[in-house]
């Protein structure tokens, strides 16, 4: 029963690491009666320890670098982590920057990611990748 | 009383503004209801519409035959993710890089690249077919 509930009820942990703020607007956006992601149960937490998803905005920057770290062992298993926007995939238009220590899989190289681009990427889109994260706990929950 | 009834009875019949996307309730197992969706079984509800598809940008598209191998498009991508393929003489993009800036169509002298509609574009691998342009 409970295992049922978590696949379907994901609570994401949002942190900004180092995002212009396009991505964070996005993710808000998602949640608004618009599209209203509340309806599956997915909603916002403040606490990573709550959390069965962290979606991440932004390329890494060498301040969050360890607080990324810290958040994601923070976070019970199983987890995925969604990564939002091109920043957080490959450094996007910051990419080489001096004082980068992302992209994410870099910081976190065991960690499951859903990658969902755009610059920031539509709301839809999130979303699209949150049913991508419940695609991917189903499959472990087979295994 | 009497000035909220009108009010009432058009909030009773108007549809609600959610957009149910992508489907009104959560589908018991992902993973089939998406087969079933590319197999054409099920439709998912669509997004919201583009409000001009002519200026929308959304994935790249690149004609492969026109391209002639100049590198103007690497060189104005602010994010570097197009690379060259020496051999060929041809290019690839990386969606999972690329801000959708449209600077590389608009620098393409034989037109090869544009942008399309598609914009529902998630995976757990960065590196994906459709996450790769060639």
């Amino acid at each position: 029963m409970i295992s049922k509930a978590f696949k379907r009820a994901l609570w994401v942990f949002h942190v900004n690491s180092g995002s212009c703020n396009g991505c964070d607007i996005e993710v808000i956006a998602a949640l608004t009666p618009r599209y209203d992601a509340e309806r599956f149960g997915i909603k916002l937490v403040g606490n990573p320890r709550h959390a069965d998803v962290i979606a991440f905005t932004g390329a890494v920057t060498s301040d969050m670098a360890e607080k990324v770290k810290r958040i994601y062992e923070q976070t019970p298993d199983p987890k995925v982590i969604l990564v939002v926007g091109a920043c957080g995939i490959g450094g996007g238009v910051f990419h080489e920057s001096y004082h980068l220590e992302g992209p994410i899989e870099r910081l976190i190289p065991d960690a499951t990611c859903v990658y969902v681009p755009g610059c920031p990427p539509r709301p839809e889109a999130i979303i699209y990748g949150v049913v991508k994260a419940w695609q991917f706990l189903e499959g472990v929950e087979k295994k | 009383m009497l000035p909220m009834l009108g009010q009432l009875l058009k909030q009773m019949f108007t549809k609600p503004f959610t957009n149910l996307f992508p489907a009104k309730y959560a589908p018991k197992n992902v993973g089939k209801y998406l087969q079933d969706v590319q197999a054409g079984k099920a439709t998912l509800i669509s997004p919201v519409p583009v409000a001009d598809p002519e200026t929308f940008r959304g994935k790249i598209v690149y004609d492969r035959e026109k391209c002639t191998g100049c590198k103007m498009c690497i060189k104005v991508c602010p994010s570097k993710a197009i690379e060259f393929k020496e051999e060929e003489k041809k290019i690839r993009i990386y969606i999972g890089r690329c801000i959708f800036c449209s600077q590389c169509n608009d620098a393409c002298p034989v037109d090869a690249l544009h942008m399309s509609e598609e914009f529902l574009l998630a995976d757990t691998n960065k590196v994906a077919d459709y996450l790769v342009v060639e």
